[in-house]
């Protein structure tokens, strides 16, 4: 099976709203290309610690550290970027002075960052483009921060040229840009949900990244997806004559209950999966709802089994296209 | 319903018929403003004059609540109330707009120094996205609706937030960026800002210079200090502000999916309110799969692939799963404390209409 679209890009910007596993798909992805043998650097931008314990280790910071080893194989490393630390290595990276850059990183970056709308962001941004100048992985995988600011995120290095016209933010920001709309570079693989709300939201965020920003598109992921079981439009007492078995009365009742919400919830689920593919006619993989709540580090391999194995159903032609 | 269980839904009921204001939180993707819309119609529907505040609301429940984009004044919506059980109740909503509301703020307060903030490109960029300005002028506007005898409740549905309280810190983090001394620097009159050799503020127009270029310093400098003045009258309202979100007027509703990154976050919210010493008035958990009896299966397991099989295969799935969600639902309620804890379950159909919200109010217990 080829998972070779995992790997087009040097970075790949996972990003989904709050609540579609976008953290999850991030960790999937993170060691479905290791499994491949690339060297890959997982970056939680939003600090979101979790990601550690979800593949296994501590909770994430701003160290790196080592998170899957795949013996014959690569690795997935994991870490954070806050941005006052991207702020005081960029300081360190322009030559800044020791004492002036305490006191800028310290008691101001609130008020500059305040200033310059969007500076945070872009920090983080042109911290990830240094990794990947200085091939620090084979891939980063960066997961965006959720809640409706992976666009903006995208956004900061364009929105400053705007305000900007000279400086090293300018420079700073015009590299970002450069490195987001370069598809050898770059792609964002967008997550999302078989539910209306989120198919709506993720509809919008892809015109913002491929039309406003000319990111490229990786397969996009459709998260928690049941499988398509037909047999739940039929009767339990069907389905058991059909089957050539008897069951009792009491597993009748609880397998039509079940069969009822399952069928209404698959109905919910095509139609959504229809309008998101009318609407967005690009190539997606689908993932499983797993039965649980609380992921473990083995359903993480689970995922990456998944999405190694789904198909991709290719769309007819890029965003932008149409 | 168990009796237990409709002795609880009822401190729901009194709730959203004794509390001023409610405010909703929680982490993403959960249906919060769902919620809060539910909670909202069905007080007005139990006579209550009613409006429901949100920011950035999903699209079709926008246009359910008959929201136009950023109207940004309550907008009756119609025929909410039609067949209420009790009459005189008003259901209104609220679509805030965090940038329209800064420029009122400035209109209002700023006086003959209005237009020149309002024309200032900082202001311009950092009206919608200054740390905390949207949550912030939620709260504004809650004073508004509150100190106003319009209406009887005041549904306040925050933003998502990772970071707990945001909207709660938002006054104070305000008062902070203004109190802060490179602020204060900054907006001292005329020349003698020149003088000042402070080393954090020299720092700060030395970093922004390097950094974005001379006009953006020019440009700050003269915002922060247009804005100088009206820090006065934005203090005192986050004090009131502050006052009457930890009064017994205010009740708080943490709103929460079974999943478990959810759970985790809402318990750490819990904590947050209580610590904060905001008033906790119930806990919704939404989304939440049905719990379906286990199946005996005396008789043979169904051959492979079988129609049977693919349904007992689901079967098991589900109940697997909601037996999961009871679980995290437990340790939320065991964080919750003596709080209500409120189950609504995930329907077969999305939430986009007025009959929709009404139906989630039922599922409330509310009637």
């Amino acid at each position: 099976m080829t998972t070779a679209w995992a790997c087009d890009s040097r970075v790949v910007i996972v990003a989904g709203k709050g609540g579609v596993g976008s953290s999850t798909v991030a960790a999937a992805l993170a060691v479905l290309a290791a499994r491949d043998g690339a060297d890959v650097l997982l970056v939680a931008v939003d600090g979101k610690p979790g990601l550690g314990p979800l593949l296994g280790g501590e909770p994430l910071n701003r160290n790196e550290q080592t998170l899957r080893s795949i013996t014959g194989a690569g690795r997935v490393r994991a870490r954070t970027i806050p941005p006052a630390q991207a702020f005081s290595d960029y300081l360190d990276l322009k030559g800044v002075g020791n004492i002036v850059r305490r006191a800028a990183s310290a008691a101001s970056l609130d008020l500059v960052a305040a200033a310059t709308p969007g500076l945070e962001h872009l920090l983080v941004l042109g911290k990830i483009k240094e990794l990947e100048r200085t091939r620090a992985a084979d891939l980063i995988v960066v997961d965006a921060p959720p809640a409706g600011n992976a666009a903006p995120f995208l956004r900061s290095a364009s929105g400053l040229r705007g305000a900007v016209a000279n400086g090293p933010i300018r420079d700073q920001a015009d590299e970002v840009v450069a490195m987001l709309a370069d598809r050898s570079r770059t792609r964002a693989l967008l997550v999302t949900l078989p539910e209306e709300t989120p198919v709506n939201e993720v509809i919008e965020l892809a015109f913002d990244l491929e039309e406003d920003l000319g990111v490229a598109l990786a397969p996009m992921v459709i998260n928690c997806c049941w499988p398509d079981r037909s047999a739940l439009a039929m009767s339990a007492t069907s389905a058991a004559r059909a089957s050539g078995v008897s069951i009792s009365i009491g597993d009748r009742r609880a397998l039509d209950s079940s069969n009822r919400f399952g069928a209404a919830r698959l109905s919910v689920q095509r139609e959504q999966l229809e309008r998101l593919a009318a609407a967005l006619p690009i190539a997606s993989i689908q993932l499983p709802r797993l039965p649980t709540t609380r992921l473990e580090p083995a359903d993480v391999d689970l995922l990456a089994d998944a999405l190694a194995a789904a198909p991709v159903r290719s769309g007819e032609r890029p965003v932008a296209a149409r | 319903m168990t009796v237990a269980t409709e002795v609880r839904a009822g401190e729901l009921a009194a709730l959203i018929a004794g509390a001023e204001v409610i405010v909703t939180c929680g982490p993403g993707g959960v249906g919060k403003t769902t919620t809060a819309a539910a909670l909202g119609l069905a007080a007005a529907r139990a006579g209550r004059r009613v409006v429901v505040v949100t920011i950035d609301p999903a699209r079709r429940l926008a246009d359910a609540l008959g929201i136009e984009e950023s109207t940004d004044e309550p907008h009756r919506v119609v025929g909410a109330t039609k067949g209420a059980p009790r009459r005189g109740g008003a259901f209104s909503a609220l679509m805030l707009d965090a940038e329209r509301t800064f420029d009122r703020l400035v209109i209002d307060r700023a006086g003959d120094r209005a237009d020149a903030i309002l024309a200032n490109p900082v202001y311009r960029s950092i009206a919608g996205s200054l740390g905390g300005a949207q949550e912030y002028m939620a709260i504004e506007r809650l004073h508004e609706l509150v100190a106003g005898s319009e209406f009887d409740l005041v549904v306040v549905d925050t933003p998502p937030s990772r970071h707990a309280i945001d909207v709660l810190e938002a006054p104070d983090r305000l008062v902070r960026f203004l109190s802060h001394p490179v602020y204060r620097a900054l907006t001292l009159p005329g020349r003698s800002f020149a003088r000042v050799t402070n080393a954090a503020t020299t720092a700060f127009v030395w970093t922004v210079k390097r950094l974005a270029g001379p006009s953006i310093v020019e440009d700050t400098v003269e915002f922060f200090r247009s804005i100088s003045g009206m820090e006065a009258g934005l203090r005192q309202r986050a004090a009131e502000v502050a006052t009457v979100l930890r009064s017994e007027r205010t009740a708080f509703v943490l709103v929460s999916s079974p999943r478990a990154e959810a759970i985790d976050e809402s318990a750490f919210m819990a904590g947050a309110l209580a610590a904060g010493g905001f008033r906790l008035g119930a806990v919704v958990v939404n989304l939440v799969h049905p719990l379906i009896d286990e199946l005996a299966m005396s008789t043979d397991e169904p051959p492979d692939s079988s129609p049977l099989a693919d349904q007992v295969a689901y079967h098991r799935e589900l109940r697997s799963l909601a037996l999961a969600e009871r679980d995290e639902i437990e340790a939320l309620t065991a964080a919750a404390g003596d709080v209500v804890v409120v189950e609504v379950p995930l329907l077969d159909h999305d939430v986009h209409d007025i009959a929709a919200l009404t139906e989630i109010g039922t599922l409330l217990g509310l009637g």
